[in-house]
């Protein structure tokens, strides 16, 4: 799209209908199917970067995956914001996985990292994740090279926001009553690859997870046609 | 179900997230073998996408944005309010680091947020959040008691929710001040239709909306 000369705005509203003709197309059913409802199994809690569309880099549909997004993806136990999330995806939709998801090169993770103010509200925001490099600061300040230790304070912060989820008393309950699993990811930008970091309810599972699985190189395309993007316009190919 | 056979879901359901996560990196570093180097490198997206959590709505797949140009911020029934720090945070470092050009408020037809929020029950933990609903009806109660039909009822409070939220997104310091060195970010408020897919620009008109709310919520130097 940043070929694109026209206005952003109006090449996304062009892509949008190109994507709801893609879709239909391929199944006539989808959007009806849709609008009757949702029963997301997944609850996803990660970073608004731009560079960590959850749906788009886990390969799932619209559907699959109820969604918060926040600032270097932080689980503060009294902000409403997150807390009415979980207690909507938990205690109404009844997902059956919390993934809480921090990612490579956070610019959040670097600004807990320095010393400088960021000013506004940010400051007050990122509080939990300067906590957290305060708990390990012999161990970060001992990693020499910077790109790795933005990588270790983003598994702490996973690591200290899963224990925020297991201490939340609706997550609690859920796992209790139905088996609700809590799970610590990381994505790697630089390879788009996702990593269970093994904390809350599951212990990680590299044989199933790690490279050189029965899905590596599978790919999932549409079944009549190929939704493209292009600098003139996206549009949808017949095949 | 036995338990044996829910552990087994439970298991599936998860495996097919790492699979289709693998499949998709491999798809996409064949696309384009620089990919993930160049994400790496850094975001500058145009936009900031505020919208609703509902699985059936991602950002991305419906506008055909690529990884790297909408930095997302998604909660219950795509709400701005002055006091969250979570969304506060994310518009100003959207605006004043990032800089992005167009900030959109997405909200959706058959809202289960705001259908909650119009119900006679008490829900808790999201009563607080969800009151926010409830004050952009009393805003608009002539008009939305005026519509008849239940659902053209909730399809227009799912509107004029989101231009509300559109204002208080132009209430920020960030955006007004941003906007008046630079001339953006624009703000816009789009809603998302189940039944086609499609999105419908409520044609927010950013510069009057400004206009109107700095009488009272003026956050620049010059009056």
């Amino acid at each position: 799209m940043s070929q694109d000369t026209r206005d952003p705005f109006t090449y996304a509203l062009s892509s949008n209908s190109a994507w709801a003709g893609y879709k239909s197309h391929q199944n006539p059913d989808f959007f009806p199917r849709l609008a009757s409802g949702q029963s997301p199994s997944i609850l996803w809690l990660g970073c608004s970067d731009s560079r960590c569309p959850e749906t788009t880099i886990l390969g799932l549909q619209p559907g699959d995956i109820f969604v918060h997004r926040n600032i270097a993806n932080i689980i503060s136990p009294t902000d409403i914001n997150t807390s009415a999330v979980i207690e909507y995806a938990v205690a109404f939709l009844k997902v059956k996985h919390v993934v809480l998801c921090g990612h490579s090169a956070c610019g959040g993770a670097a600004a807990a990292l320095g010393d400088a103010r960021v000013g506004g509200v940010l400051d007050t925001w990122l509080t939990p994740l300067k906590a957290v490099r305060n708990a390990h600061a012999d161990e970060l300040a001992a990693i020499r090279d910077d790109k790795a230790r933005a990588v270790r304070i983003a598994e702490l912060n996973v690591e200290a926001g899963v224990k925020v989820l297991m201490a939340n008393v609706v997550i609690q309950d859920h796992i209790k009553e139905r088996g609700l699993q809590v799970h610590g990811t990381l994505f790697d930008i630089g390879s788009g690859r996702v990593r269970d970091l093994g904390h809350g309810t599951g212990k990680p599972r590299a044989a199933a997870f790690g490279g050189g699985g029965a899905g590596d190189g599978e790919v999932i395309r549409g079944r009549h046609a190929t939704l493209v993007f292009r600098s003139e316009g996206a549009g949808m190919q017949a095949r | 179900m036995a338990q044996e056979d829910i552990k087994n879901h439970l298991k599936e359901t998860h495996d097919r997230v790492f699979e289709h996560n693998r499949s998709w990196a491999a798809e996409q570093a064949k696309k384009d073998p620089e990919f993930f180097v160049k994400l790496s490198a850094g975001q500058t997206p145009e936009y900031l996408w505020i919208g609703c959590s509902d699985s059936r709505i991602p950002a991305e797949a419906i506008t055909g944005l690529e990884p790297g140009e909408a930095f997302v911020h998604r909660n219950i029934a795509n709400l701005v309010c002055n006091t969250d720090l979570n969304v506060m945070s994310v518009i100003n470092y959207a605006v004043r680091h990032l800089q992005v050009k167009h900030i959109v408020v997405c909200g959706h037809y058959g809202c289960g947020g705001v259908k909650a929020a119009m119900t006679p029950k008490d829900l808790g933990l999201l009563n607080p959040w969800l009151r926010n609903i409830r004050d952009v009806y009393r805003l608009h109660q002539q008009e939305l008691d005026a519509i008849k039909d239940e659902a053209a009822r909730y399809d227009r409070l799912v509107e004029l929710n989101v231009v509300e939220q559109c204002r208080n997104v132009i209430k920020t310091a960030a955006i007004q001040q941003s906007y008046e060195k630079n001339g953006f970010p624009i703000v816009h408020g789009w809603v998302f239709g189940f039944q086609d897919g499609l999105l419908k620009d409520l044609k927010v008109d950013h510069e009057s909306m400004l206009h109107d709310i700095q009488k009272i919520y003026n956050l620049t130097d010059t009056a």
